[in-house]
């Protein structure tokens, strides 16, 4: 039977920002369709929409030229629709046909024949009584697949399946997804990296801030137009001028960095070489979870990694922790700005005294000076022009614009020589985002050194003075920014290589 | 079928009165439940509520005992509220306490035929030394070996427990004491002083008072007790914010070792006067109730360990006049715990009807 599924005029707005902007797609069975776009094109708030988890706005979504409610995920199951999430959803210490029956209403006899008629026509090999948590990440993936083939799906919603499973295990699925694809399951399949959507769909919807910027047939497309549809074109038309380093003192050095976790969940890094001069801007872009966070981390000193080489104006610096690093005039601002940088729980000026280095005598003899740091608190206040001068509110209070500001502010009041920000801009709005670019490249001005990981390339384009893409843990070549166009990041990010 | 749908919400913001008010109500839920069960059990709710609270202190002795419980239960909640404070959860405080009274009581002994003003000295730094060494032995395996410190403060307890059994069964146990499981009588000199005579009220309020404002003074005006606060509320911030957070385990837990182990030894120096089986009745489990009633705050602290105290006090009374086992203490203070979790939760989280929904299952 011909499955089509059709979605129409679909917007979703949150506070502060469009995720979905008048979508409307068509699919049918047999195929596979890729829909691609960076982190924040929305195409991970349009699958939780055909998923019932989040509702639309507006528009309206139709089954075989049928519309329908999809208001829990129980409808979206009701409708035949399945989906497999980027994080699995399944119980460890269960075992694997136990976290299947939970979610059937089958007696325990017939669901085990139909699971076994399962994995026997698409050779999944999977041991039904052992506990989940035996599995590999591959595994427990087929595990979560064969709950939605239980209910005989007609559509099946892949949300970044690969990001998790090593080489082999890809191919797998995609042998898998093709089967799927021929016994008239219609696929729809999320993803960023290009290659994966060469190799396997048919059809591919790239999206952008919100909006379907492009629908077309797979066959037509090479990496270097994806990619160019993926980041959007002619994005350097604001840019800071590019200053020749060459004579500059180097100021950070870090050489053969390797880093491997316990969790899976985290990226490892491998081999990583990067340097950078005395009023320079380094940026990094990327996917967000190649290796971005731990690379922050690692700067940063909340990861320590015995034996590897970190120098900073001529000093060692790699076995200090965050405060020690701060009092050789490094400054930190993470990605998450709500519950890390700062705790919402606290004042302002608690906040503050969280960047406690030793000029600032905020703890004199180990005893809280407040009026230093409340004095300190207004400073920054003003000079970075957050919207209020009461040093005792509860930092919960704050815009995100606003603790953005607070938390610049905080780390760049002791006049750093190396600022290293993660997405100092994700999730403002434009006047927030404005003021933190400028504050940026007026450090630069100043002589001072930043290095900036990002997810946003127009950011990065706009104020970096060398970038360099870091792709499952490993560092691209670092390139001038002037030589740098949207278009060569978007193959970098996807995994491609350029010349 | 049809199933209510319902849907529990995190409040966003918390009145900072009401906060401290809902141990309050908590109280009086428990008084409330209290009288039902003395109806069950057949008695006058009013006249037995009034044995089990108000009898106990209605004179100076019955004061003076309510101030002889609240003292080392005050003591140790303080010095768990660091613990706590700072995300450790430290359950062995009871451990603690009896491993200070056996160091304290060990040198104690040592100097039974010694009098002089440096006695007593020795043994309450002594007996704060030994809780704070019990103490690390959690912290160290958990920053170390990644140990849960719940299960290991908790089944220390039982270690501390036996070796007392051992000692004062064993070599420590009074020549002259016709083989009863005790030891000698301490001298006087390593006595606490009586402050009132005929009323067993010791000097050992005074260091649950000092220790009361020391704390304070580290928990809310020093860089620790910004660091245990910060800690507390966000371990990614304090991890970004580079503090030491093995040293930090360490250190919570020495302080809080330290005052259950000063509690130990102001109970054996103090209304014991020698060491026995049942130094505690289990002041070191109740003080973690006296912690949360009292929301780890010092002044808090002092106001919930009377409370608490007086369910150990009332269920003295109870038992003479009514009959009633003086386990009812135990009962009223989980009670108490149970009421104040369950305004807690009501205080944090807000549930919604979503209405009624057809069940496909």
């Amino acid at each position: 039977m011909n499955t089509k599924l059709k979605v129409s005029e679909i917007s979703k707005i949150y506070p502060g920002c469009i995720a979905n902007d008048k979508v409307s797609l068509e699919f049918g069975s047999g195929k596979i369709y890729a829909l691609l776009g960076e982190n924040g094109a929305g195409k991970s708030t349009l699958v939780k929409i055909l998923s019932g988890v989040v509702k639309p706005d507006e528009g309206e979504v139709f089954l075989n030229d049928e519309s329908i409610k999809l208001n829990s995920p129980l409808d979206a199951k009701k409708n035949n629709i399945g989906m497999v999430f980027q994080h699995f959803n399944l119980f460890e210490t269960l075992s694997v046909f136990e976290n299947l029956s939970i979610d059937s209403d089958k007696k325990d006899k017939e669901l085990r024949v139909l699971v076994n008629d399962i994995l026997k026509k698409y050779n999944f090999k999977i041991d039904l009584d052992i506990p989940v948590l035996n599995l590999s990440a591959g595994q427990k993936q087929k595990v979560e697949i064969i709950r939605c083939l239980i209910r005989n799906p007609k559509v099946l919603i892949m949300d970044e399946p690969t990001s998790v499973l090593t080489e082999q295990e890809t191919d797998d699925l995609f042998i898998s997804l093709k089967q799927f694809s021929k016994d008239g399951i219609l696929i729809i399949y999320i993803t960023h990296k290009l290659k994966e959507v060469l190799s396997l769909c048919d059809e591919v919807a790239v999206m952008r801030k919100g909006k379907v910027v492009s629908v077309s047939n797979t066959i037509d497309e090479k990496i270097e137009s994806l990619a160019n549809k993926m980041v959007g074109e002619n994005l350097n038309t604001i840019k800071k001028k590019i200053n020749n380093f060459k004579n500059s003192e180097e100021i950070l050095k870090i050489s053969n960095l390797n880093f491997k976790s316990d969790d899976p969940y985290e990226t490892n890094l491998n081999n990583l070489n990067l340097s950078l001069k005395k009023g320079e801007c380094l940026g990094i872009a990327g996917i967000s979870g190649n290796g971005q966070n731990e690379l922050f981390q690692i700067l940063s000193g909340e990861i320590i990694i015995e034996g590897t080489s970190i120098m900073f104006r001529n000093k060692e610096i790699g076995k200090l922790n965050p405060r020690e690093r701060r009092e050789y005039l490094m400054a930190f601002s993470p990605e998450d700005r709500i519950s890390q940088a700062a705790v919402p729980e606290l004042k302002i000026y608690e906040n503050v005294a969280l960047n406690n280095f030793k000029s600032s005598n905020f703890f004199e003899k180990g005893l809280v000076n407040e009026k230093k740091i409340k004095e300190h608190s207004k400073k920054i206040l003003s000079n970075f022009s957050v919207n209020t001068d009461n040093v005792e509110l509860k930092s919960q209070f704050l815009s995100g614009g606003n603790l953005q500001k607070l938390i610049i502010g905080r780390e760049l009041i002791t006049s750093p020589e190396l600022l290293v920000c993660f997405n100092p801009t994700w999730g403002l709005d434009v006047g927030a985002i404005n003021y933190i670019h400028e504050t940026l490249i007026q450090i630069n001005e100043q002589g001072k050194s930043s290095i900036l990981i990002s997810t946003d390339n127009d950011e990065l384009l706009k104020l970096s003075d060398r970038i360099c893409v870091i792709y499952k843990g490993k560092l691209s070549k670092i390139m001038n920014a002037d030589t740098v166009t949207a278009e060569k990041l978007g193959i970098l990010m996807g995994g491609g290589s350029i010349d | 079928m049809e199933v209510q749908l319902i849907k529990i919400e995190k409040r966003n913001d918390v009145s900072r009165s009401i906060y401290f008010l809902t141990p309050v109500l908590a109280i009086f839920l428990t008084l409330f439940g209290g009288g039902i069960i003395f109806y069950i059990l057949g008695f006058n709710p009013i006249e037995a509520l009034k044995f089990f609270f108000i009898t106990p202190i209605s004179d100076l002795y019955g004061l003076s005992e309510l101030l002889v419980k609240a003292t080392p239960l005050c003591l140790i909640a303080i010095g768990l509220s660091f613990c706590f404070k700072s995300n450790n959860w430290n359950i062995g405080a009871e451990g603690q306490l009896i491993f200070g009274g056996i160091v304290g009581g060990g040198v104690a002994l040592l100097f039974y035929n010694h009098d002089g003003f440096y006695v007593l000295p020795i043994i309450i730094l002594s007996g704060a030394i030994g809780g704070m060494l019990f103490a690390m032995i959690p912290a160290i395996l958990k920053t170390y070996f990644n140990t849960n410190e719940i299960l290991v403060s908790l089944m220390l307890v039982y270690v501390a427990k036996l070796l007392l059994d051992y000692l004062v069964v064993g070599p420590w146990s009074n020549p002259e004491g016709f083989n009863f499981p005790e030891t000698r009588q301490f001298s006087e000199s390593a006595r606490m002083p009586i402050l009132f005579g005929g009323l067993r009220i010791h000097a050992g309020i005074f260091i649950t008072l000092i220790t009361v404002f020391l704390s304070w003074l580290i928990l809310y005006k020093t860089y620790l007790g910004f660091q245990i606060k910060v800690s507390g509320l966000s371990l990614k911030t304090a991890k970004y914010a580079g503090y030491k957070g093995k040293t930090m385990i360490i250190i919570v837990f020495m302080i809080s070792g330290a005052c259950a182990g000063l509690a130990g030894v102001g109970e054996i120096t103090g209304p014991i006067g020698q060491l026995h089986r049942n130094i505690s009745p289990d002041y070191g489990f109740t003080a973690i109730i006296v912690a949360f009633l009292g929301r780890l705050n010092p002044v808090g602290i002092i106001f919930a360990s009377l409370i608490v105290a007086l369910t150990y006090l009332g269920a003295e009374t109870a038992q003479i006049f009514l009959q009633v086992p003086k386990y009812t203490g135990q009962v009223f203070q989980g009670m108490i715990l149970f009421f104040l979790l369950g305004s807690d939760y009501l205080l944090f989280f807000k549930i919604k009807f979503l209405g009624l929904k057809k069940n496909e299952l």
